[in-house]
Order: structure tokens, then sequence, then C-alpha cells
């Protein structure tokens, strides 16, 4: 599997507060990478710097070779993001943000879209104001799938998420994108959920990652579920 | 994707955009409702121009980055794989289209009723300005400012009320901190003298500024973090500050450096062997020959100045000097030829009858020895017809300031439109020639020239219908001759029956050429003091008449040279002649304008050397050693041959 994201000596902080120092990252193409962090340690600092919504203090990020720098876009049109907090344009209907997204990416692909808007029971005309969070993930969620994304960070996507949608999602879609060769970062405090689908596990905190290790060879060595494997890893043990 | 955006703006600001519209609708709708009450319809386009446009505009550009700050959308829009520009100018594109729809119906509104013309002209009077053109451009230019500020602050995560309102207070606050710098101390004389020169400093500062804060807000966006607010406004401001001092210096260089159009300008003075003095609209230079580069003698920043010919190394001058509207004062300053030693002669402060306050200053004359200065004045609060000039002499230094009576020449009562000119001051008599101009009872203009003995105090009448042959070039350069023209007409290019000259130490006129209807011009001594060049228009066959170049020796008594070169009065006021400074040639513009010829003095053509391209419009030859210098009419600048290398150069 050949390399496709790398992160070297990224830092971000807020104030006084580092949420990232030093953080490095390789990413292969082709796997599921599942980010686990307490609240606050930076898995959403992480994929907002890695869709060039705020830029990172300092570190460098390079995809497929290329270095990206803040203020870039070309890069994203590769990238899929399921954005944590689900804000969209209120004003826009359901199939207004689904046109307004399909003139970003060149391998938009409109029959899936209107197919996910139908799985998960999205009104086309409603307006995204009147959604719900719940409604609004999935929104968000069938327009990154419809760039047909080579990399999609899915900022902790299934937490608004209904549990049908959810085991629906986890089971099939994730393992439908892993299928096609999409590098998936899914970051959760939700451990359980990753268990199903994770290949590589990576673990944030302090704004480094304590664990970067195939997710096989974590459970053989622990021996203990990922919840647990989590506890223990966090608390320094 | 621009598109994309841009109609994507155009929908989410569609409500707005349709409330401006509605009041804009009503507010010119009332206009043909209320024919009968003219008051009520001025102050509806009062309101139009002066708050709803401005608000308008403030509305739109407040709302500019608003969806995705009240929404938090911002970090969706900038996740999409589109630049931060590309947002931005969609944005701003926008914004301006719906301003523009807005302009472009009460441009309709404008051009199709005259009643709506009238009144928009009168907004006019409160920004003291008269423009050519009826449309109110102030409020154009004033509203699309308000729109680029509140829009470049738009991007700020701050609330709308405080966005507003301080979009506001910068908009309207800085054009009228610019505005009233501009008409104060830094540019007093410009809103005073040339009030378009004073508004347009202010349109330049306001489109200046307007890129400042457009600048400021492109900047934050593409580098600062839109997550941190403060972080955000902190990066505007660093961004923002080296901007506006760029803005400033740049509303202060256009103030001071940038002349109008059509108020520049170059103008030759005069020329001697070594140096040639041109006054500009920034001052006074002096083009070294030897140093082959132009020299300030002094920097006025004010267009109304006299000029002496410099004598004995000394240059008189006088400049405005402008405290305050209130408070302005012609001075008198000599200055050496080298640029040094300037020295103030008269002025705030000088002693006597002499009243800074209330002087024009309508010519000046520096003796040949260059120490003291005579100067022709006039009240400055009756500038019009009636009022009477005075005589003053001053040393260089300002001592001696002395009024000299003028009552013989003012004897005849002959006041009406009166002007007099300094036309020599001898050197071997302490002479002052003086022309008189005056309008005769029967409405005539006549001409007369005077003599004023500075050691005897004697001031008398020595010839009537008399004109200085030129403007400039009539005193001989040993300033002992003064050539002039004999002449019943009015004009001072019309027919004249003599070309003749003064000898100033016996005050004796000798004849050098006579005819009934001559017409001379360009009348110039040699550099001996020997020979005139002029031009004379002859009648020629067929109607036709054609210009000459004539050479006359005093020595041989009669024209040695003659030679034909225009057949129009237009090509004839292309020529343009100079003797060289050893007095062997003479260079002339060639009637075409793209080349100059030099001739020998039997007037044969002895060479000819092309213009540059860049050159347009080629005025005014003046020579310096072995160097010609030419005006450039057009672009108002001098340019320098060498008439060794045969190159040209620009050298002002």
């Amino acid at each position: 599997m050949s390399e496709l994201l790398r992160i070297k000596g990224l830092s971000k902080s807020f104030g006084r507060k580092a949420v990232l120092k030093d953080f490095d990252l390789t990413v292969e193409s082709g796997r599921v990478y599942g980010l686990l962090g307490c609240n606050g340690e930076g898995k959403t600092t992480l994929a907002r710097i890695l869709m060039g919504v705020i830029p990172a203090d300092g570190g460098d990020i390079s995809y497929k070779g290329r270095r990206i720098t803040f203020g870039q876009s070309a890069y994203k049109r590769e990238f899929g993001y399921v954005p944590e907090d689900p804000f969209f344009f209120d004003d826009m209907t359901v199939r207004g943000l689904i046109d307004f997204n399909g003139r970003f990416y060149p391998k938009w692909d409109r029959k899936r879209a209107v197919a996910d808007l139908e799985r998960f029971a999205l009104d086309p005309r409603a307006r995204v104001g009147t959604l719900s969070r719940g409604q609004k993930l999935k929104l968000g969620l069938a327009v990154a799938l419809a760039a047909a994304p080579e990399f999609l960070i899915l900022d902790d996507p299934t937490s608004g998420l209904d549990v049908p949608t959810r085991q629906e999602f986890l089971r099939d879609v994730i393992r439908e994108l892993a299928a096609s060769g999409t590098t998936i970062l899914f970051a959760s405090h939700l451990v359980h959920e990753l268990e199903r689908i994770v290949e590589r596990l990576l673990v944030l905190k302090g704004g480094r990652l304590i664990l970067d290790e195939d997710f096989d060879k974590v459970k053989d060595e622990h021996q203990a579920s990922l919840e647990d494997i989590f506890v223990r890893l966090v608390a320094g043990a | 994707m621009f598109t994309t955006l841009f109609f994507k703006e155009w929908r989410e600001k569609a409500l707005i955009f349709s409330f401006e519209l509605s009041i804009l609708a009503v507010l010119l709708g009332a206009q043909f409702f209320l024919q009968q009450k003219k008051d009520i319809r001025e102050w509806l386009i009062y309101a139009v121009l002066l708050l709803f446009f401005p608000f308008a505009a403030l509305i739109l550009g407040a709302a500019g980055f608003e969806s995705e700050n009240r929404q938090e959308a911002w970090a969706y829009l900038f996740s999409r794989p589109v630049s931060r520009l590309v947002v931005w100018l969609a944005k701003l594109a926008a914004l301006v289209s719906m301003f523009t729809v807005l302009w472009l119906i009460f441009l309709a509104a404008w051009a199709a009723f005259p009643a709506v013309r009238e009144l928009a002209s009168g907004p006019r009077v409160l920004l003291e300005y008269v423009a050519e053109s009826g449309f109110p451009w102030w409020s154009v230019g004033l509203s699309a400012f308000l729109l680029i500020v509140a829009f470049s602050l738009s991007l700020l995560r701050a609330r709308q009320f405080n966005l507003l309102f301080v979009a506001l207070l910068l908009g309207l606050s800085s054009p009228a901190v610019a505005w009233g710098l501009i008409i104060s101390k830094v540019g007093g004389f410009m809103a005073w003298l040339a009030p378009e020169k004073a508004l347009r400093t202010l349109l330049i500062s306001l489109v200046l500024m307007a890129l400042a804060f457009v600048g400021a807000s492109l900047l934050t966006l593409v580098r600062a973090d839109h997550s941190q607010p403060r972080k955000q406004m902190r990066s505007f401001a660093v961004s923002f500050v080296p901007f506006l001092v760029l803005a400033l210096a740049g509303t202060v260089a256009t103030a001071l450096f940038i002349p109008l159009p059509g108020h520049n300008f170059v103008s030759l003075v005069t020329s001697s062997g070594d140096n040639a003095v041109y006054a500009t609209e920034r001052g006074i230079l002096a083009y070294d020959a030897a140093a082959g580069r132009i020299r300030w003698l002094a920097k006025t920043r004010s267009e109304l100045y006299q000029l002496s010919s410099p004598a004995n190394g000394r240059l008189a001058y006088s400049v405005l000097d402008i405290k305050s509207r209130r408070d302005v004062a012609q001075e008198v300053w000599t200055v050496g030829m080298d640029g040094r030693d300037r020295r103030l002669a008269v002025g705030r402060g000088s002693p006597g009858p002499w009243d800074p306050a209330n002087t024009d200053i309508m010519g000046l004359m520096i003796r040949p020895d260059g120490r003291s200065i005579a100067l022709l004045t006039r009240a400055a609060s009756s500038r019009s017809k009636g009022a009477l000039p005075a005589l003053w002499t001053v040393n260089v230094d300002g001592t001696g300031l002395e009024r000299l009576p003028l009552d013989a020449l003012l004897a005849d009562g002959t006041t009406e439109n009166l002007w007099l000119f300094f036309m020599a001051w001898g050197r071997t008599a302490n002479v002052l020639v003086i022309l008189k101009r005056h309008s005769s009872q029967s409405g005539q203009t006549q001409f007369g020239l005077w003599a004023y003995d500075l050691d005897r105090r004697t001031l008398s009448k020595f010839e009537d219908g008399v004109l200085p042959a030129s403007w400039r070039g009539s005193m001989s350069p040993r300033e002992d001759r003064l050539a002039i023209k004999l002449s019943s007409g009015s004009n001072l290019g019309g027919p004249v029956t003599a070309l003749a000259f003064f000898d100033l130490a016996t005050m004796k006129r000798t004849a050098l050429v006579e005819g009934t209807d001559l017409v001379l011009s360009r009348v110039q001594w040699d550099p001996a003091g020997e020979r005139l060049l002029f031009q004379v228009k002859r009648p020629a066959p067929e109607g036709r008449a054609d210009y000459a170049n004539a050479v006359y020796s005093l020595a041989a008594g009669k024209v040695v040279a003659e030679e034909a070169f225009a057949s129009s009065d237009r090509e004839a006021w292309m020529i343009w002649t100079a003797w060289m400074p050893d007095g062997r040639s003479i260079v002339a513009l060639d009637s075409d304008g793209r080349s100059l010829k030099v001739l020998s003095p039997e007037l044969k053509e002895t060479g000819r050397i092309a213009l540059p391209a860049r050159l347009k419009k080629p005025e005014d030859a003046a020579t310096v050693g072995r160097q010609v210098l030419i005006v450039d009419g057009q672009t108002d600048s001098l340019w320098r041959l060498d008439l060794d290398t045969k190159r040209w150069k620009r050298v002002f």
C-alpha cells in the first residue's frame, strides 16, 4: 500500500492551550483508520486543518507526495469530509445543497446522492434549516459520498444518528467504501463503534499520537476489548 | 465555481435586495405622485442620494459574510474545494452587481425625467463642487466606498449591529477626515485654487482607503483562523495598518505631486549660453548644460507665481504663502542660479505700506546687477477694472522697500482695463521700461512704452503704439537694446508697420524693417546682439500667405537672409527657432513636427535630426551649450538633444 498522506510536526494552539503538538502521522491508501481521543484532544482540529478550514501553527502536510498548504483547494476535490457539527446553509433546500456541491467535485455522482437521500429518507425539497441534527448528518454523509472521495474524513459522524442508520452506516457504507479502496479516517470518541470497521488504530492524547498500530496487533497484544484498551492507554497504563 | 458561488450569494441576499428595491421604487415613484410638491420631491431625492444609497450599500456590504457567520457555515464552505479568493470575489461581485442594479434604476429615472435630473443636481452644492455632469457621482462614490468598507468588515465575526455601526463610522469619518486634511493644512491651497484638484484628491484617497479595507479583508480571509474571532480581528488590524499608511501616503503624494491634467506645464522662462530656466507646476528648474541635468531652483507647490529672467546669477520669483483660506500672502524671493542662497525680499513682515494680505504681484523684474527688484502690484481686493497698479523697488535682502509714484503714467485717467508690464531694466542707464496697456474711450486697446529713470525719479512716455517685439527675447543679450514693433492695431500678433529697437542708453528708436501690413513673430536677438531672427508673414500669390524666417543684420542694415517655410498659420505656429549660443547656427523645429533642422545664419539647412517618437508635441526650442531643449506640450516633459552625439534624452 502506498503512502497517501504524511503529517509531520503539526502543531495548533487555541490561545494558550496547545491542542496539537509535534503531531506526526502517515496514512496509507485503502485503509480504514480509527482516530480515538477524549473530548478536546484535537480530533476535530486535525480534521479541520486537513480540510483547510483552519490554519496550522506549524508543521508539514503532504498528500500523494505533494506538500499542501493553507489556502490550497485543488487537493480537496479528492477529499470527503463529514464534520462533527453539521452547519450548512440553512436557507438552501436539500436538493440545492446537493447541486451546489456538485459543481465543486469532478467525480460527483448525482445518482448516488439522490439514492442516498432516499436511503436516509431525506426530502429533497426540505430546507436544510428545518432538518434535525441527525438528518443534517445524513445529508453531510450523502454529500461526502457523492463526491467519490479517495480520502474520507469522518469527524464523529455517528454521534447524532439513530441506531438503525448508525448500524447501516457502519455495516454497509463504511465496508463498501473500504472495499472500493477509499481511505478513511474515522474520528470518534464512541470506541465500540470503531471495533467493527477499523484496520489501524490511532489514539490521540496531549496533542500527540500515543498509539499508531494495526488494530489486529493491538487486540492480540492486549487481549481485551477496544474500549478497555483505549481506557488503559489514555489512563497511561 | 465562481458562477455557482455568485448565484448562491444572489439567492441569499435576494430578500435584502428586494427590500432595498422596494424602497427605491417608492422614493422614485413618489416623484410622479407628488408632482405639485417640489419641496417634498426635492427632499425625497436628497433622501435617495444622501441616505438611501449609502445605507443600502452599507447593508448590502455588511451582508457579505453574514450567512456564513450567522449559520456557522463558514467551516463547511471553506472545506469545499474552492479557493477563498474565489469565494471572496464571488461575494463581492454579487454585491456590486446588486448595487449596480439599484444605481441603474436611478440612472434610468435620472435620464428619463428632467425633473429628477434637476433635483438630483442640488446636493452638489453641499459639497462645494459643481460637476460638469449633473449626475450625482459623489453619491455613487460615497455609497460604493461604504459598500466596500462594510463588506470588508463583514468578514469579522462581529455582531451585525456592531458591524454596521463600525462600518458607518469608518465609512463616513474617513472621507470626512481626508476632506478636512485636504482642504486645511496639507492642501489648503489646492482646495482654494483648484477645487477640482481637492475633489480628485479626495476621490483618490477614498479609492486608496477602499483598497486598504479590501486588502486587509482579503489577507485576513486567506491567512487568518476564522474559528478564533479575536485572532481574526487582530490579523485584520495588522493587515490594515500598512495598507492604511500606504493609502495616506498615496493621498498626500497625490495632493502634492500629481498635477491635474491641464494644470501641469513646463514653460521656458529664459535661456542663456549655460542655463535654461523653466517654470513648472512644481516649481522653477534650471537645466545645467555642463552637468546635463536639471536642478531645482525653487519648489513652490503653487501655480501662481511670477518670474524674472536671471540677472547676474540671481533669479527673482513670487509665490503664494498660504496658511489658511483667510491668510494668504504673496512673497518675493530671489535665488542663485546654483539653487543656493534663497532670500526672501518681500512678504509677511515687510515694512511700511506693504500690505501682504492685500497685494497681488502682477509683475517683477530683477535689476541687471542682481541687487534689487522692481515690483508691479495691485490691491488683491480690487482685481476688477479700475484698480490702480503700484510700482515698488526693494533690495534682494528685503531692505529699502519703496513705493514709487506712478502719477504721470496715470494722469490721463485711463484706468479702464489698465495693465502694466515690465519690459526691460537698462544695464547702462538705470531705467525701467514699462509697457502700458489700456482701453481707450472708444474701447480700443492701446499700448505705450514708458521709461522710469530710477536715478532721476522721472517717469515719461517715450512711444505710443509700440509693442515689445516678443514677450520673451526682446531684450538684446547686452541688455542695451529693446526690440519693438510699431503698431496701429490693438493685437500683439496683429499687423504692424515696423520692426525697430530702442537704444536704452539714448532712448532713441531705430527702424529695421518697415511695411504696411507686417505680421512679425518670434523675434530673437543673436548671442552677440548684432542680428535679429524673426518670422514674417508675406502675402503670397493666389491668396495664400507664406511665412518666412528672416535674419536682419544691424551691421548690414538690412535683411540678409529670408527663407519661406510655411504656408498656413497652423504650420507657422509649429515652428520654433533658437540661435545656438555660439551664434553660428540656428535650430528650428520643422513644420511636420517630427524633426529639428539646423540652419546656417543664412538660413540654409545644414542638418536635420529626427525627433524621438515619444516626443509627441514639440514646442519651444531653447539652446544651451551644444544642446537643444524641446518641451513636449502633450506630456509636459522636457527633452534634450546633444548636437554632438545626436542623442535625445528626457530630462524632466
